[in-house]
């Protein structure tokens, strides 16, 4: 998940924990408040009737002993009423108690005080009714629960916002830096601005270590690229003055054969050195993307420089593949050497009298030509390493290859965008997917 | 035929003089572009072969003055520097051929062998082997009046190849540089002559022996043509 999602989402849920929790504890909180007040305004009605009853006197209020009360007519939300007290004990609490009212019975809020005027003792009871005060709890309880939700999506819409703003320089570094990031690569550091002081770093930090891998590749590639250059005037030298010595006249033919096997063990050195010239060549982008070709065609043409090899093993070759299936943009001379080595191996990895089987087909609305051939295979454990330089695995073929045919088809196809899937049974045979990406091949 | 041969290597220099003065050609040699760019201005040749990695020159401005100063010398660039820039870069600028180090001496040949058929439009491109009549220009073989279509393209440039080097034992090395030199695998001892040669010599036996196709034991194969 990307790190902005995740603030947010957490964020949200946060938010809505605490805006939950906040509205179930509301009612209780707008009770106690409510109640508070209630109570306040019930002691202040206390201070008010006991003023009337000092100055006028009780005895307005009560006569022979007759209680007196008094409630607001016909809601009966508010009542006081004074008696007469007979028991012993002052009495000052605030509770809520029942009343039987003209028929009714309602809940009040009811302030009780006893008092003593001359040497009588009087209970005066304030009652507010607690319909009325709950009257205000709900709207209360409404309009609390709108503000803070419109405040809490207020506040999740900032931070997203915040997020969004504070991330993108992360998420332009991922981008441009991370992804799709192939070696070699030869873009010049552009600088991420942001102004968050992490942010730099990573960036920094990135590009350095990006610029040590690239300078030890390059260094890699210049290694091989001047080590072949330099191998080769060496050789052209010594395969010249073989084969001159090869000419003359008093040599006998006993030397003669040992020339030849020094030509021979010359011409592997020439093969390797070749070969890892080629494969530095196409790994430094020497190579130009302006050919158009027919697949068909082009496997027809390795057919037949190879055809001599499958005669001569025995091996019967299966070419199925749609006439209209174009290559544009593709070195012409690297994909032949590509299906060369492939189909070469499919042959020299194979068993006399064998298949080899060569198809075009459809994978994920991509083209790919599939090289399959009834050979030794190869083992789950090889399966990883064979596109390894000077890998080898069959002992008994280290006689007539030294191991990079595979590199070099690897290398031909990362420069094509090619991938190139392996299936291998071991002792039934090994298939090779070539599959083309998007806008190499035509249909 | 005068050939120059600009070279720094001074062992292949010598390699490249002893084989081509066998060839009946003319050689002078240079090691450096200076003596080089004076021997051009000065003299007259039919082959110039440049290295292009001197040590004091650039051997494409090198190519620039032979072209103008000999035109008619055709001009083989010899490099070990096989990238394609350069190839491109040296046949634009008009250099017959171009050969990346290490090369064979006979492939040398056979390319400026090439050139000389090209530019003089030599007639006897036809040679006669026992019953069989090659046509190097047109690439048939034929015995009488039958034009043979069972040889293959492949096999032609074997027998045109040994035609160009005859009565020279070529080795399979050799023989299979010719003929897949391009093509960059891992395989390094191709017995697959023998095999092409057994093709050959089945196909032409159907109509007489080729005995002018001998094989030299331990060593390799060789056409004979006594003349």
């Amino acid at each position: 998940m990307k790190l902005g999602t995740k603030l947010t989402l957490f964020n949200t849920i946060s938010k809505l924990v605490i805006v939950i929790l906040f509205v179930l504890l509301l009612p209780t909180l707008i009770r106690d408040i409510n109640q508070h007040y209630t109570d306040n305004w019930l002691r202040k009605q206390k201070e008010k009737v006991l003023k009337i009853v000092k100055g006028p006197g009780i005895k307005n209020y009560i006569q022979n002993g007759e209680s007196y009360g008094s409630y607001n007519a016909l809601l009966k939300e508010e009542y006081v009423s004074l008696d007469v007290e007979s028991g012993a004990g002052n009495i000052d609490t605030i509770l809520n108690e029942k009343r039987l009212v003209e028929g009714d019975t309602i809940e009040y809020r009811i302030l009780s005080h006893t008092f003593k005027v001359d040497k009588q003792k009087y209970l005066l009871e304030i009652g507010k009714s607690i319909d009325t005060i709950n009257e205000t709890t709900t709207p209360l309880q409404n309009i609390a629960l709108e503000v803070l939700l419109g405040m809490v999506l207020l506040t999740i819409l900032a931070d997203q916002v915040y997020a969004t703003y504070v991330l993108r320089p992360l998420g332009l570094i991922i981008k441009t830096k991370l992804i799709g990031h192939k070696f070699p690569h030869h873009t010049p550091y552009k600088k991420v601005r942001t102004t968050t002081s992490d942010f730099e770093y990573l960036d920094i930090s990135i590009h350095k270590m990006i610029e040590t891998i690239e300078n030890t590749f390059q260094k890699e590639r210049e290694f091989i690229s001047n080590a072949s250059h330099e191998l080769m005037t060496p050789i052209s030298i010594l395969q010249s003055k073989i084969e001159n010595m090869f000419e003359r006249e008093d040599i006998i033919d006993e030397v003669k054969v040992r020339l030849l096997e020094m030509q021979k063990i010359l011409n592997r050195l020439k093969s390797i050195t070749k070969t890892l010239l080629l494969i530095s060549q196409i790994e430094n982008e020497q190579f130009l993307k302006e050919d158009k070709i027919s697949v068909d065609l082009l496997i027809h043409e390795v057919y037949d420089e190879i055809s001599i090899r499958l005669q001569d093993k025995n091996i019967n070759c299966e070419i199925n593949i749609p006439h209209d299936w174009f290559l544009v943009k593709v070195n012409k001379f690297l994909l032949f050497n590509l299906f060369f080595n492939l189909i070469n191996n499919a042959i020299k990895y194979n068993k006399e009298g064998g298949e080899i089987k060569i198809t075009g087909v459809l994978q994920n609305k991509l083209l790919a030509v599939e090289i399959t051939d009834s050979g030794i295979g190869i083992s789950s454990e090889q399966l990883p390493h064979i596109f390894n330089r000077f890998k080898k695995f069959s002992q008994s073929l280290q006689q007539d290859s030294f191991g990079l045919g595979l590199p070099i088809v690897k290398s031909i196809a990362d420069f094509h965008r090619i991938k190139i899937e392996v299936k291998s049974e071991p002792g039934s045979g090994s298939t090779f997917k070539i599959i083309f990406p998007d806008g190499v091949i035509r249909a | 035929m005068n050939v120059l041969i600009v070279e720094d290597e001074k062992g292949l220099t010598a390699e490249l003089e002893i084989f081509l003065a066998n060839c009946n050609y003319i050689c002078e040699t240079c090691f450096d572009g200076t003596s080089a760019s004076e021997k051009i201005a000065t003299n007259l040749y039919d082959f110039i072969l440049i290295d292009l990695g001197l040590p004091d020159y650039e051997g494409l401005d090198l190519l620039k003055e032979a072209k103008k100063y000999n035109p008619e010398a055709a001009c083989i660039i010899l490099t070990a520097r096989a990238e394609v820039y350069d190839r491109i870069k040296g046949l634009d600028l008009g250099a017959d051929d171009y050969l990346a180090k290490p090369f064979s001496l006979l492939e040398l040949q056979s390319r400026m062998q090439a050139i000389i058929l090209r530019k003089f439009g030599l007639k006897n491109s036809v040679v006669l082997l026992g019953d069989f009549l090659i046509d190097l220009t047109n690439r048939t073989i034929s015995h009488g009046e039958t034009l043979i279509n069972t040889i293959t393209k492949k096999e032609f440039d074997l027998i045109a190849y040994m035609i160009l080097h005859k009565n020279r034992t070529l080795t399979r090395s050799q023989l299979s540089e010719h003929i897949w030199g391009s093509i960059v695998n891992d395989d390094y001892d191709s017995n697959y002559i023998d095999a092409h040669i057994k093709n050959i010599r089945k196909k032409l036996n159907a109509f007489a022996p080729p005995d002018w196709l001998e094989t030299v034991r331990g060593l390799g194969y060789r056409i004979n043509i006594n003349n």
